[in-house]
């Protein structure tokens, strides 16, 4: 068993392979349950993140061992030793760009992509672990990043329903309304500590004005109340916790 | 330093257990803070970034000491710093009135990020104090942060007036009253009511201790052609 691991452990044909899919098969486990939310980032583009970032750690020490053996001479000559982590380390600066890409701004001034683009960064560093032929590594935080994307997010809308801080994307008919709004919220005594009007569009008549109200509940109450109780005014066309 | 994690210094089953797990925590109790407060990056954002960074360090100590490569063990815990520092940028946002918004999500997310780099090189004290500190700095200054906002000295007004020449009046009158305006931001109505020509204004104000809050609403209240103030 320790021989095996040993063995794996070295970079031949068997461990090289056994690396690669295994990075296909780690990625695309996580791509899959990502897939199903029909996130941007799903299936392959996991799967090929993942593979990508293993393949450099692999490569560099393909070099690394080639600079001992076969071009020891020359590297002597030329006196230069490769880094081994020089590679991957750029993986991890050049993922953090391609999941900056995957943030987007709503119209609502609300960020999202964010949790896909930490996903992807989280497996772009276990394809260097699985690169680096790290398995147990591996297997741990390919068990914890999979428990934080399929279990968690029930948990996180558990922490939302309670929280006292809540975001309101308000639609309404006419700029003038403003005011009817505010005065209901103020009403339940909620402190307003942020506002974003838009007065949307005079061509375009389904571009109503909105606003996006940040505020903090003074106690713990169900978000839902608030909103119906928002959405009695006439002047109110749409409303929605973001 | 303290003793008893002298046994998970090195790159071990125990140890990269471990220090997977610690990310995981301090991750998940800085992301946890944040989704209660109902910010963009939440529980599972910090988790996944926290992890993905312990990975890292604990990559390139393997590399050294345990496959005896030629390498710099600070390397690709170097890249954290600036991959993350991308991503955060994403959520950075420049709204309609030419605020910056999101900056405390991302240098948030960076230090999660770079507190799962140090769980990961198994420097476990490094980790949790920065853990507590970051905990304590979100629950206690948040706090201090509201109540300064409560008795500001700068307040948000938000005014709905008749006419154009209103808003001029509104301005003299809180100009005499020795406030300044910091901030106007002015939204006229939309050409679907023309019968209404009049507009509403967010007032950003740098109240002075001469005048209390109380009064001046009162009298921006009493100013002819003001339709509604409120306080924000």
């Amino acid at each position: 068993m320790n021989d095996a691991l040993l063995y794996l452990r070295q970079l031949n044909t068997a461990s090289i392979l056994l690396r690669l899919m295994s990075a296909m098969l780690f990625g695309g486990m996580l791509g899959m349950e990502r897939e199903q939310k029909h996130r941007p980032a799903g299936f392959r583009t996991y799967m090929l993140v993942c593979l990508g970032a293993s393949l450099t750690v692999i490569l560099s020490q393909y070099e690394f061992i080639m600079v001992t053996t076969v071009w020891a001479d020359t590297a002597e000559l030329v006196g230069i030793k490769t880094d081994v982590s020089r590679f991957g380390a750029q993986v991890i600066n050049g993922i953090g760009f391609l999941g900056a890409g995957t943030v987007i701004v709503t119209g609502r001034q609300e960020v999202k992509g964010l949790t896909t683009a930490a996903g992807l960064w989280a497996s772009a560093c276990m394809g260097l672990a699985i690169g680096a032929g790290f398995y147990e590594c591996v297997l741990i935080g390919f068990a914890l990043i999979f428990l934080s994307m399929r279990f968690f997010p029930v948990l996180e809308r558990a922490v939302v329903r309670n929280a006292r801080n809540m975001n309101l994307y308000v639609e309404f008919n006419n700029v003038d309304d403003v005011a009817a709004i505010i005065t209901r919220i103020k009403q339940h005594g909620i402190q307003v500590y942020d506002v974003e009007l838009d007065r949307g569009s005079d061509e375009d008549a389904l571009q109503k004005p909105s606003a996006v109200f940040f505020v903090r509940l003074p106690k713990k109450e169900a978000h839902i109340e608030i909103i119906s109780h928002l959405s009695e005014l006439e002047s109110v066309t749409a409303i929605e916790e973001i | 330093m303290i003793s008893i994690f002298d046994g998970l210094r090195d790159v071990t089953l125990a140890s990269v257990i471990v220090r997977m797990v610690l990310s995981f925590i301090c991750g998940g109790l800085i992301g946890i803070e944040r989704e209660f407060k109902r910010r963009p990056a939440g529980f599972r954002t910090h988790i996944l970034i926290c992890l993905g960074a312990a990975i890292t360090t604990l990559t390139s100590q393997f590399l050294y000491l345990n496959m005896h490569y030629f390498t710099d063990m600070a390397r690709l815990g170097a890249q954290v710093v600036a991959g993350i520092g991308f991503i955060g940028a994403g959520t950075i946002i420049v709204t309609k009135r030419r605020r910056v918004k999101g900056l405390t999500t991302a240098a948030g997310l960076w230090t999660s990020a770079i507190i799962g780099l140090a769980a990961g090189a198994g420097f476990y004290e490094g980790a949790i104090y920065s853990t507590a500190l970051v905990l304590l700095m979100e629950l206690v200054f948040s706090k201090l942060e509201y109540r300064v906002l409560r008795n500001a000295p700068e307040i948000n007004v938000y005014v709905e007036y008749e006419s154009r020449n209103t808003l001029e009046k509104i301005l003299m009158e809180i100009k005499q009253m020795g406030v300044q305006v910091t901030d106007l931001e002015i939204t006229r109505s939309s050409k679907t009511a023309p019968e209404k020509n009049g507009a509403c204004a967010i007032l950003t104000l740098q109240m002075s201790k001469k005048c209390s809050q109380e009064h001046l609403m009162n009298r921006l209240t009493e100013t002819a052609g003001v339709l509604f103030v409120e306080e924000l």
